[in-house]
């Protein structure tokens, strides 16, 4: 097995897989045997100011469904964590002595300025390895709290600093995305002193309303709310972030990727995209530790392919690929090919061009057969998405030299 | 209506029990498979029009009611032919799926929708204003019930004339209580009964012209839906002896409530079953269930050319039938007028396909004898003679069958025929089919 070992702010991870803050880091005896299953890291369940007592909802999560896919998305109001002080320091403690070799980052959220240098220096104190600021948390029912500090880019800055000044132990800030701009308050987490950033914090989202009583998900007894949520479909959202912070040339700083990463090629694109770690919560919701397992050995066997010695030697390989879309080359145009000897006659692609495409598929009803019109397609490939032949895809793009860009003619009205 | 509580049920055993249905999610899963076709093949393959690849694309959008509403307005008796139509010859062998997996399991997920929308108390069916227009319908098969429901839909008094005790004819008498029992029966019936048809059971017709007077007894049309009632019997040796019955004799006793008489009587005993369709898997299955010890079935057919559906071939291996194809019982040997066993030979035929006499020929030195206590015939039927009585003026052709045109009018104007008394032996989904368009038509006649 390769060595994915990398080192972050100084700190050596066996690999760059971790648990992110949230309940399947809650306590050291859950996460001593995610470490036992293979994970590199963690960041240890969000702990909230002494100052407030934190009492969860019931029931706090939802699943978002997708057909006969479950857990495609989850939805949930948990707050930081309801667990004593005391308790999680020794957990802390007690992680360090028997697993000296897997970092304890400790997330945490002040609910004033005393309580972040508090928190800061009780954590440091009990041996983390290193801080991670809540500046994120979308549903926090405490005022001035969780996202509503990442959203007043100011006190993202002055928290920061008050816990930099005060600790000795890398410090990241972990930031929403519910903002215009990430980059902005990352600035910010920077100028306080931030070693790194981790993104992203669960999305401000509804996964839906019951329909029979008109009440949001999760029912709260018969009240709902928007608060976060996370799993694979927001995992566009999270790379993005992690890209955009990425390219910011003032920033350089380390990231740690997070949101919606399942499978070890999820990872390989965070990493490529300029995360160094990587953290997990819902896909561990749906698979239980079991899967790092395949994310290491996936990421191995991928480094083994591609030649990367380290995991350091990816971080990042992809950003030089992104570009704004003012930059595409408009010259060069293609159409959809179509490898017939393998359809299936389903007619998915012949709908899916009527209805949302260019119209430049016809039908051969007797054969059940497409007929492409390379010359009227535009190449938007939806043909190819809803085309059930795949591994190697049925329909892919090929360039056209020469090709001038197909528009529809004037309507026949 | 009665329900199957009121049949005796051996002790320890399911005899009654259909196939478990498809949980919700199950058949969210199901659906999930579907390609969602353009312009469905499984659709074009089901005689009746059930319409798969709109059903299902309902399910996969959640729409249950609207899938439910399509099935039943397409098929009123689209739960049962969710349950006993020969799908892999129909809508799953037309089945695109098949190209990157399996076919999806449509039967039984058509099937689901209809109990469903049972178990929600939801009924797509609706009546149009009453017209004040009586029609008759002669049997309560398959074709005679779809018939009444699609003519009360639209406002018609429909009366069918049942002669048995219980209506559903072949589906109730012919069909083995594991593959459609009564409660299931029942209760899409009353989907048409509570269209307002009128159902007469045990009603017999007597003397010439009965049913064709019908017209001047105040109904505008007739639909006639008998069936066919008459199985055929080898003329073999000792094919007139005790313990030797037709299919229907058999399946007639265990859906008429006499199941632990035949249970007591055939348990470790041999059986013989003459014939190689699904009928004779049918008979094959239950007397196992019915713990018979050795069941053969022994078909003119070979293996590969077996009438039977696949389904129930599989299912009759499974039960350990043993399956002697392109065999020819010649005699069934009898001691003190009982039968103790079968003898005969395996054949070939000159030209394939042919079962005339003339063009089997026996193969030397493969003569067989099996020890049984029981044969069963299930080799076809055909039509009762006495239909004849009832109808003098209406044509039949050479076979007996009923003669109609493309409207399924018969020579007398306001009869109409469908179903098996006009096609001969055929699925219980192209009787839904008859009943179906017979309606337009009689409506049509009706609206002249």
């Amino acid at each position: 097995m390769k060595d994915l070992s990398i080192t972050v702010c100084g700190v050596k991870f066996p690999n760059p897989f971790m648990l992110s803050s949230s309940v399947v880091s809650n306590t050291a005896e859950m996460i001593a045997r995610a470490f036992d299953a293979g994970f590199g890291g963690v960041s240890f369940k969000g702990i909230g100011g002494p100052s407030i007592e934190i009492i969860n909802p019931a029931p706090r999560m939802h699943s978002y469904n997708l057909g006969s896919k479950k857990l495609v998305g989850l939805q949930n109001v948990e707050q930081t964590t309801d667990r004593p002080l005391k308790d999680n320091v020794q957990d802390v403690k007690w992680l360090k002595k028997h697993y000296p070799k897997n970092p304890v980052m400790v997330n945490i959220m002040g609910f004033n300025k005393e309580e972040w240098k508090y928190l800061a220096l009780t954590f440091e104190d009990a041996g983390a390895d290193m801080l991670e600021l809540n500046f994120s948390c979308p549903h926090m029912s405490v005022e001035g709290s969780g996202m509503k500090v990442g959203q007043a880019f100011k006190l993202v800055r002055d928290f920061t600093e008050i816990v930099k000044k005060n600790v000795k132990i890398p410090v990241f800030a972990k930031l929403t995305s519910n903002v215009t701009d990430i980059t902005e308050p990352a600035m910010y987490a920077k100028e306080g002193g931030a070693d790194g950033i981790t993104a992203i914090n669960t999305v401000r989202g509804v996964i839906g309303v019951n329909i029979d009583n008109f009440v949001p998900y999760p029912n709260v007894f018969g009240k709902g709310a928007i608060s976060g949520y996370s799993g694979p479909g927001i995992k566009p959202i999270s790379l993005k972030c992690i890209v955009e912070l990425a390219k910011k040339k003032e920033l350089g700083l380390p990231l740690a990727g997070c949101g919606g990463i399942e499978t070890w090629i999820d990872a390989v694109e965070f990493l490529l995209s300029g995360a160094s770690l990587v953290q997990m919560t819902t896909s561990i919701v749906k698979y239980g530790h079991r899967l790092v397992e395949d994310l290491i050995e996936g990421l191995s066997f991928y480094m083994e392919e591609k030649g990367f010695k380290k995991v350091e030697d990816m971080v990042g390989k992809a950003l030089p690929n992104y570009y704004e879309t003012k930059d595409f080359d408009l010259s060069r145009q293609g159409a959809a090919k179509f490898d017939l000897d393998r359809c299936i006659g389903c007619g998915l692609c012949y709908i899916a061009c009527q209805d949302a495409g260019g119209q430049c598929i016809e039908w051969d009803a007797e054969k059940r057969r497409p007929i492409p019109d390379e010359e009227k397609c535009y190449s938007c490939m939806i043909c190819s998405f809803v085309c059930p032949v795949d591994n190697p895809p049925l329909i892919t793009f090929k360039e056209i030299k020469g090709k001038k860009v197909y528009t529809p003619p004037p309507s026949k009205l | 209506m009665l329900k199957e509580g009121k049949k005796v049920k051996p002790k320890g055993q399911d005899y009654f029990q259909i196939e478990k249905p498809y949980t919700l999610s199950q058949a969210i899963i199901e659906a999930d498979r579907c390609l969602l076709c353009y312009d469905s093949p499984c659709s074009k393959a089901c005689p009746a029009e059930t319409d798969p690849g709109r059903f299902i694309k309902k399910l996969r959008l959640r729409n249950l009611k609207g899938a439910a509403k399509t099935i039943k307005e397409n098929n009123i008796l689209g739960g049962i032919c969710g349950l006993v139509c020969p799908v892999d010859k129909l809508c799953e062998e037309a089945c695109l799926a098949t190209g990157i997996d399996r076919a999806i399991n449509i039967g039984k997920l058509q099937r689901f929708l209809v109990e469903y929308s049972w178990d929600i108390g939801f009924n797509p069916l609706n009546k149009k204003e009453n017209k004040n227009v009586n029609v008759a319908i002669i049997g309560s098969g398959p074709a005679g019930l779809t018939c009444a429901g699609e003519l009360a839909k639209e406002g018609y008094n429909v009366t069918i004339f049942e002669k048995n005790e219980k209506p559903g004819g072949i589906l109730r008498y012919g069909i083995p209580p594991y593959k459609l029992n009564d409660e299931f029966l029942d209760r899409e019936i009353k989907d048409i009964l509570d269209l307002g048809v009128k159902i007469k059971t045990n009603y017999e017709f007597k003397g010439k012209g009965s049913i064709e007077k019908l017209l001047n007894d105040g109904f505008n049309a007739v639909f006639i839906s008998t069936g066919l009632q008459n199985p055929y019997r080898l003329k073999i040796p000792g094919s007139n002896s005790k313990n030797v019955f037709t299919y229907n004799e058999f399946l007639w006793k265990i859906n008429d409530g006499k199941v632990n008489e035949v249970s007591k009587e055939i348990k470790n005993k041999n059986i013989a079953i003459i014939g190689g369709g699904s009928v004779a898997m049918d008979v094959g299955i239950t007397c196992k269930k019915l713990n018979a010890n050795n069941v053969y079935c022994i078909s003119l057919e070979s293996m590969e050319d077996l009438p039977s559906d696949r389904q129930d071939l599989h299912k009759a291996i499974d039960h350990h039938i043993a399956i002697k194809p392109q065999s020819q019982v010649k005699e069934i040997i009898t001691k003190n007028g009982k039968v103790v066993g079968v003898k005969g030979n395996e054949i070939k035929l000159l030209k394939k396909g042919d079962f005339s006499p003339s063009n089997i020929k026996d193969i030397e030195g493969t003569d067989f004898s099996f020890n049984v206590d029981y044969v069963i015939f299930a080799i076809g039927y055909g039509v009762d003679p006495k239909i004849k009585e009832y109808l003098p003026t209406v044509k039949f052709d050479e076979k007996g069958h009923i003669m109609v045109n493309k409207s399924y009018e018969t020579s007398v104007k306001g009869i109409f025929a469908g179903g098996e008394i006009v096609t001969g032996p055929g699925l219980v989904v192209n009787a839904v089919k008859d009943g179906k368009n017979a309606a337009k038509s009689i409506i049509k006649f009706l609206n002249k």
